[in-house]
């Protein structure tokens, strides 16, 4: 029963800090997906854990890659040692897909907008535009690609702005 | 459409969630979630602040460029084109459910509005509505405001109907086949869509404008549960 010990343990520290994991992954998404009502509340604890998490998951990768360590030297067998190798492997998948941000794979980022003078813009005349005027300068976002960008940083006659949409 | 300096601190935004079908954006220099239609900071170190906003219209492409031909225009990215949506998405949209209901006489949850907050109310008007009258007088609180469409047809802008120097408050009506878009029945100026006198003993002064935001009822009446709202004169 002994030699069977530093492996339960690590297997258990390993489920414990994958249900982390995966919980501290899944719940913002679960909350915060389209045509999902949320609650006031509900909506404020998943983007808490979005903030918080990557303490959360550097923590549960770290513990597991230090148990891994341990339970590699307590243990010869080598099919054991790869199955813990995998299980490091595996804790980090949840982690790395946190950094993803889905809403920006979905509708891509603009990046910095580039701009072209009225009169030499392609747009048909019927298409809407967000328009401001700043400084003195007036620029127009058109909403057919705001629509699908949403946001644009941009900086009109020397101003900061975010327009969205 | 807002400033993004806030606190001597320039934001960058990134699209980063949805509350109830109003994307939320987080700022990649505090990690703070602002929320796209008030403005406000929702969760993170700045929690509790409102962004400034940048006036805006929503506005044709004609139009905008017959008042602004100096003006500059943000192009396509070229990689995302192909994704963009198709030119009828608001038709497309207006078919998608929502997930939250304010059931109101005569409304449909994703009948489009043009809202208004100021003068201690709020009031959406139905951009069908309005398209149909073309010119509307009307109050928000007990401020006296004009609503016009535009020439194009399809542009709204509100305007304060108070004038220094001109009482009491006076009415507009729409002119057609003039440089004008409509008169004031007090002096008789014609007035332009910039709210601006360009003829009649009132050439010259211009309307102080009212921001205006196009949105769906759902999400307006959402952040505005107050609003009182405009659905035609001949409702009323």
């Amino acid at each position: 029963m002994k030699t069977r010990r530093p492996g339960w343990r690590f297997v258990l520290l390993w489920l414990l800090a994958g249900a982390v994991a995966w919980a501290l992954l899944i719940y913002p998404i679960y909350v915060i997906r389209p045509f999902r009502y949320q609650g006031a509340r509900e909506l404020l604890v998943a983007l808490a854990v979005i903030r918080f998490r990557p303490i959360g998951m550097v923590l549960a990768v770290a513990g597991v890659f230090a148990a891994a360590i341990w339970y590699w030297r307590s243990e010869r067998r080598k099919l054991r040692r790869f199955l813990s190798a995998v299980c490091v492997v595996n804790i980090a998948v949840p982690a790395v897909l946190s950094r993803v941000n889905i809403f920006e794979l979905m509708f891509h980022p603009a990046g910095t907008p580039t701009v072209s003078a009225a009169s030499e813009s392609k747009l048909d005349g019927n298409e809407m535009v967000i328009a401001v005027k700043v400084n003195g300068s007036a620029r127009a976002f058109p909403i057919r690609s705001m629509s699908y960008h949403h946001i644009y940083n941009d900086v009109v006659a020397g101003e900061p702005i975010v327009a969205t949409y | 459409m807002w400033r993004s300096v806030i606190d001597g601190l320039r934001l960058t935004f990134h699209l980063a969630g949805i509350n109830n079908q109003n994307f939320l954006m987080r700022d990649e220099e505090t990690g703070t979630y602002w929320q796209q239609i008030s403005g406000r900071a929702v969760s993170g170190p700045m929690a509790g602040k409102v962004l400034t906003l940048v006036p805006s219209d929503e506005l044709s492409f004609k139009l905008w460029k017959s008042e602004q031909p100096q003006g500059t225009v943000v192009k396509d990215v070229a990689a995302y084109v192909h994704e963009y949506s198709p030119e009828n998405w608001d038709v497309e949209m207006a078919r998608a459910r929502t997930v939250l209901s304010f059931p109101e006489p005569g409304m449909k949850q994703r009948d489009i509005i043009m809202g208004v907050t100021a003068f201690g109310a709020s009031r959406a008007f139905r951009y069908d509505a309005l398209l149909r009258e073309k010119l509307v007088m009307d109050h928000v609180g007990l401020e006296p405001v004009m609503v016009a469409v535009g020439p194009d047809g399809a542009s709204v802008r509100i305007f304060r109907r108070r004038i220094s120097g001109v009482e009491p408050v006076t009415d507009f009506y729409r002119v057609e086949g003039q440089a004008a878009l409509f008169i004031d029945a007090a002096t008789g100026s014609g007035w332009n869509f910039q709210g601006c006198a360009i003829s009649g003993k009132l050439q010259g002064t211009c309307l102080e404008r009212v921001e205006t935001i196009k949105d769906y009822w759902f999400d307006w009446r959402n952040y505005h549960p107050d609003t009182s709202i405009f659905a035609g004169t001949a409702r009323h």
